[in-house]
């Protein structure tokens, strides 16, 4: 058998009409010329009626259209080739064809573009390809968009929360603040108080000995009684802004306590100054000590009348309020939610800027000319506050005026009258011989008391710690009143001596002295009920009182 | 180079005194021009630049609110004339680009002395009675192409459409290197231009314009060209043997010849044109 070897090649012409691609010959202005048999069948038309009568953007749909004269063309003139151009042809039966054109543009002699060659790649399944591409990097897209988002009003409510929580720990810090020099002047003033007990002591022990006829020496120990007195207030002070000062809480009707101001708060405030009282009706009571809110009323009164130099007007108000649990937390001090008794004072005068008003509870800040203010005035009742389980707010307009509420725990339960009803008797100031044990470790002021107990006309014994004192007690069942320092050297304590004493000796009255509260005879700062105490520096005759009351058993 | 010329990518060339700006159209960059500037080299001097996000242009100045109408084109327009100092500008725009011209004569009218308008078209989409040549939707039609073709430019590059967009040396590689276009620009840019309408500012125009209508233009028909002439006053209309949307390309000696008669016309007196 012989092979015709021309019948085994394919010709040129069966590779052009049979390719895997379709071929296309197009004039410059798109008249196609020829096209392969490939082309044909796809797109389904019959040769004559394509070659010679349609451009080759006659196939495309409008988009394409558009893209070819302003993309395709004008890149094949400039560039002479165009490679990859993705293109939608229409179809003799409508269909799509999604093809990828390649086109080289040949050139005449003259280098004038001659014709088109086009090949085309049937691009069905890679165009489908790429629109799921295309789909999922706008999915993908979608997602980063969110997640940014999402990321932004993140660092928006970190930033909202980091700025919440910078102000907590500012208001910490002051907090912190207060605390550190609460502690540390409450220290200096406890020293303070000894040293003053011993002067007070001394002075009075001059005053009464000189004998008459001395006056000028008499006037210098006045004058010097006088000072020291100042000098034991100013600790008092400090040591109830250190939140130290024995306070004697009782039941207290905030209105009675108010009305029974009123004359002294007349007389204080002067004639500019128009007092008005705005009395709850209803109102409950609190437990605090009476004096030291009566204290507290007097500063703000003061403070008020010094911000109102022209006149103005002063009102005191009383209310029940609930400070509930959003609003103490707001609070860098923990304050419990519940219900409180509210003492407010609110004057028309200059008010306070905001940094002033930072600064107002710290001790010894003032904005008054020195010896006008010593700024210990809202230190005492923030600190006397604070002791008794309250809250101090102020609120303060520059040109308007201040208001400074206290807030004062609700006395729920017992209903008894308050004991400051109870009328002060006048006291049995002199002894009468009864035995009395004088329980000190500080030499000095052990000496005082007895020389003053002595003085006062009673049988004194000393002792400097408690092993000393029992001993005492053991030997001298005569003994009718125990009087001890609460802090005492040689490891056991007055309560505790107190406590080993009446175990003995039951019922045997026992007073206490000391210089701050922070300590066992107190419970956060409170007197156990029944206790006596006598703050260090008492005089003798806050001495002589109180040693007289408690042996008539009042 | 200043931060305009930088951001336009602008080109000066020509031995001639009197400016001659040509404003590329929509798909294209100064490359466009090729074939026509060498014809006026000798005579005028030569300005060619790229719109922001078209060719060699500074892509990162590209912000959508500045070039969300024609107008922010056209302050780039005379932001090239102001920075070198061009008077009695011949200003040559195509397709799109006409109509950001006559937007920067509006605005400065001393500054021109004559409009060159290939292919223009104050609104591509018809309008009751009017007659621009495209319905809305097939924008739409144009910007599935755009997509198809960005898929296609980047198939071969998968960092590119996998997110790595900002690689511009990546676009050097490509095949095609002509016009060159952002992705998202170019469809920005697609829908600024098919959906202006400037209709109305054609009457203010006070600047002498040449029109140059193809034959056989799908983008600006010749209903089109005749409604510029139309309005724009003591313009010349001259319909061209050339077919398509490109004639500075397709035909560019018939497109010299018909500037160089117009050009070559006394200058008209402004004060008394109408
Ligand atoms: N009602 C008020 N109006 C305006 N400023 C006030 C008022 N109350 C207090 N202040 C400001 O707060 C500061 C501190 O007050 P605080 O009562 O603690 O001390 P003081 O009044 O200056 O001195 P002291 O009370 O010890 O005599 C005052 O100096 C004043 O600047
Ligand atoms: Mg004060």
């Amino acid at each position: 058998m012989t092979i015709d070897q021309g019948a085994l090649t394919e010709t040129a012409e069966e590779l052009y009409e049979s390719a895997p691609c379709g071929y296309l010959s197009t004039l410059p202005d798109g008249t196609i010329i020829r096209a392969n048999q490939t082309f044909l069948t796809w797109i389904g038309m019959e040769r004559q009626d394509l070659v010679g009568h349609r451009g080759f953007q006659d196939l495309l749909g409008i988009g394409g259209r558009i893209f070819y004269d302003t993309h395709f063309a004008p890149l094949l003139r400039m560039q002479g080739f165009v490679n990859e151009i993705a293109f939608d042809l229409t179809c003799a039966d409508g269909r799509k064809l999604p093809v990828l054109a390649n086109t080289v543009q040949k050139l005449d002699a003259a280098g004038r573009p001659m014709v088109h060659r086009i090949t085309l790649f049937n691009a069905t399944d890679r165009r489908k390809y790429e629109r799921e591409l295309l789909l999922a990097r706008q999915k993908a897209e979608q997602a980063t968009e969110e997640l940014r988002r999402l990321n932004e009003t993140l660092e928006e409510r970190v930033a909202q929360e980091v700025a919440e929580r910078m102000k907590a720990e500012e208001a910490l810090r002051q907090a912190q603040k207060m605390e550190a020099v609460g502690q540390l002047t409450g220290g200096i003033a406890h020293d303070f108080n000894n040293l003053l007990t011993i002067i007070v002591g001394n002075i009075e022990l001059l005053q009464r000995r000189l004998p008459d006829g001395h006056e000028r020496l008499q006037r210098a120990a006045d004058h010097a009684m006088e000072a020291t007195r100042r000098a034991a207030t100013l600790t008092q002070r400090l040591l109830a802004f250190s939140r130290r000062q024995p306070l004697d809480p009782k039941p207290v009707d905030a209105n009675k306590l108010v009305a029974g101001m009123s004359e002294l708060l007349r007389r204080t405030l002067g004639e500019t100054v128009v007092l008005e009282t705005v009395l709850a009706g209803g109102l409950w009571r609190t437990q605090a000590d009476p004096n030291q809110l009566e204290n507290a009323i007097v500063n703000l009164a003061v403070n008020a009348r010094d911000a109102m130099p022209n006149g103005g007007k002063l009102t005191i108000e009383t209310a029940n309020t609930r400070l509930d649990e959003a609003y103490v937390e707001a609070l860098a001090e923990p304050v419990p939610p519940g219900q409180y008794v509210q003492v407010s004072v609110s004057d028309t005068g200059t008010g306070m800027d905001k940094a002033t008003m930072e600064k107002v509870f710290e001790p010894f800040f003032t904005t008054k000319a020195a010896g006008k203010g010593t700024g210990l005035g809202l230190s005492q009742i923030y600190g006397f506050v604070r002791q008794s389980n309250g809250h101090v707010r102020i609120y303060s307009e520059l040109g308007e005026g201040t208001t400074i509420k206290i807030y004062l725990p609700r006395l729920i339960g017992s209903d008894q009258e308050p004991a400051e009803a109870l009328a002060k008797r006048p006291a049995m100031v002199k002894g009468a011989g009864e035995t009395i044990l004088v329980v000190e470790d500080e030499r000095d002021l052990r000496t005082y008391a007895v020389e003053a107990l002595r003085d006062l006309g009673y049988r004194v014994l000393e002792a400097a710690d408690g092993r000393e004192a029992l001993a005492a007690v053991e030997q001298h069942p005569e003994i009718a009143l125990l009087f001890t320092d609460v802090v005492l050297a040689g490891g056991m304590n007055g309560r505790a001596l107190a406590d080993e004493v009446t175990r003995r000796k039951p019922g045997l009255p026992v007073l206490y002295t000391t210089g701050y509260t922070a300590n066992a005879i107190v419970h956060h700062g409170r007197l156990d009920v029944g206790t006596h105490l006598i703050g260090k520096p008492f005089t003798y005759a806050e001495l002589a009182a109180k040693v007289r009351r408690m042996l008539d058993g009042a | 180079m200043s931060a305009v010329l930088q951001r336009n990518n602008v080109k000066v060339v020509g031995k001639g005194q009197q400016p001659m700006l040509f404003a590329h159209g929509y798909g294209c960059d100064q490359n466009m021009w090729r074939f026509i500037t060498p014809a006026f080299e000798d005579r005028y001097k030569i300005i060619l630049f790229d719109h922001v996000g078209h060719g060699q242009s500074d892509a990162t100045a590209f912000d959508p609110a500045r070039y969300g109408s024609l107008h922010g084109y056209a302050e780039d327009v005379l932001a090239i004339c102001r920075e070198l100092e061009l008077k009695d500008v011949i200003f040559v725009g195509h397709s799109v680009s006409a109509m950001i011209g006559v937007l920067a004569a509006i605005q400065e009218p001393d500054r021109f002395d004559r409009l060159v308008l290939i292919g223009p078209s104050p609104r591509y989409v018809n309008d009751g009675d009017y007659i621009g040549g495209f319905k809305q939707e097939d924008i739409e039609g144009l910007l599935d192409v755009l997509d198809s073709n960005h898929l296609g430019w980047s198939s071969t590059m998968a960092p590119v459409i996998m997110g790595n967009p900002d690689r511009p040396e990546l676009g050097e590689e490509l095949s095609n290197s002509f016009c060159l276009t952002n992705p998202e620009i170019a469809k920005h840019f697609a829908r600024v231009t098919f959906l202006s309408d400037n209709r109305a500012d054609l009457p203010k125009v006070k600047t002498k314009a040449l029109i140059l209508q193809c034959s056989q233009d799908v983008i600006a028909p010749e209903t089109v060209g005749r409604y510029m002439h139309q309005n724009l006053r003591g313009s010349q209309l001259v319909l061209m043997n050339a077919t398509g949307h490109c004639p500075n390309l397709s035909a560019p000696e018939e497109t010299i010849a018909i500037m160089e008669a117009f050009l070559g016309e006394p200058a008209p007196i402004k004060a008394a044109a109408e």
